[in-house]
């Protein structure tokens, strides 16, 4: 091989180099079997929802249970883990589809109803810890009103600003209270006329499911 | 008896010195004052919250306490 060869190498890629596989028990058996035991409510499976189950899908959590009234929508495959062959299908039913292609193993609850002060807390109790990714702020604040009050020893992740083309650098995650993570910049607002990238909302998706898998680890910080 | 005040996101603009930003402002109320009374004194606008009085969540309707310190935040749509 010659030096020009070797210093300009068009074909980087050589299996023989990236074959040592990641071993898929890199976490210690204890913990994983404690993400396996547990159950997350997801409510929201739209751009937040429907990322955060996929990364706690591949994380090994157990059992997701999941909320959501809408049906997908072209409008959706910009952000959301949907495919264009599941355009009208129920989001809760195209998400379970999804998953179990990554994990069969996956233990899914499905509820396509909206959430309501009335029957909200049915839904998530017994969770080991509870996402909020819905897109209306009085939506959010309800969910958020309801389980701190309600279900204060339940731990809730919840999100807020995450629109526009903002740095993701200004996507934190905090813990503002007891029992209470938020996600985002806390004011970029789509009523502001932001509009939502894959990219950013993305980032506060992993931000949410990452606070999640750490509150189920053992942390209080996030 | 005094209350520290913390206002999240855009409520940090209705800070009676007009600065903004998060970090907690110490007020002077009356006995039984309540978080409404509150909320109700700074003008803030009728949108979603959340509040919460020494990192618990706490209702409107809520009395301070000397000592207490009282946050409000209001999500933002998107998701």
């Amino acid at each position: 091989m010659s030096a020009t060869s070797d210093t300009f190498d068009l074909h980087p890629y050589r299996p023989e180099r990236v074959a040592v596989e990641v071993p898929d028990t890199a976490l210690d058996p204890e913990l994983r079997a404690r993400l396996h035991e547990c159950t997350v409510a997801i409510i929201g499976c739209g751009g937040l929802g429907s990322n955060v189950a996929e990364m706690l899908a591949r994380s090994g959590v157990g059992r997701l249970t999941l909320v959501d009234f809408d049906t997908v929508d072209e409008r959706n495959l910009n952000r959301q883990f949907f495919f264009r062959d599941q355009i009208g299908m129920p989001k809760v039913i195209a998400l379970a589809e999804n998953l179990q292609r990554i994990r069969s193993d996956v233990r899914l609850d499905l509820v396509q109803d909206r959430v309501t002060p009335e029957n909200l807390v049915g839904l998530v109790r017994g969770a080991c810890a509870i996402v909020e990714a819905v897109d209306e702020a009085g939506v959010k604040a309800m969910i958020v009103n309801t389980c701190l009050a309600e279900l204060p020893d339940i731990p809730l992740v919840t999100a807020s600003g995450l629109a526009g083309y903002g740095s993701t650098n200004a996507i934190v995650t905090e813990r503002m209270a007891d029992g209470l993570y938020v996600v985002g910049d806390l004011t970029s607002d789509v009523r502001d006329g932001h509009p939502l990238f894959a990219s950013r909302v993305m980032a506060a998706a992993a931000a949410q499911a990452h606070a999640v898998v750490r509150v189920l680890l053992g942390y209080r910080e996030p | 008896m005094r209350v520290d005040v913390v206002l999240f996101a855009h409520f940090s603009g209705f800070q009676p010195d007009g600065k903004g930003g998060r970090h907690a402002r110490a007020f002077e109320f009356e006995e039984g004052t309540t978080i409404a009374d509150v909320i109700a004194m700074l003008g803030l606008p009728d949108e979603p919250r959340v509040i919460f009085v020494n990192s618990t969540h706490a209702p409107e309707e809520q009395e301070l306490r000397d000592g207490d310190r009282l946050a409000i935040f209001p999500p933002v749509a998107g998701g």
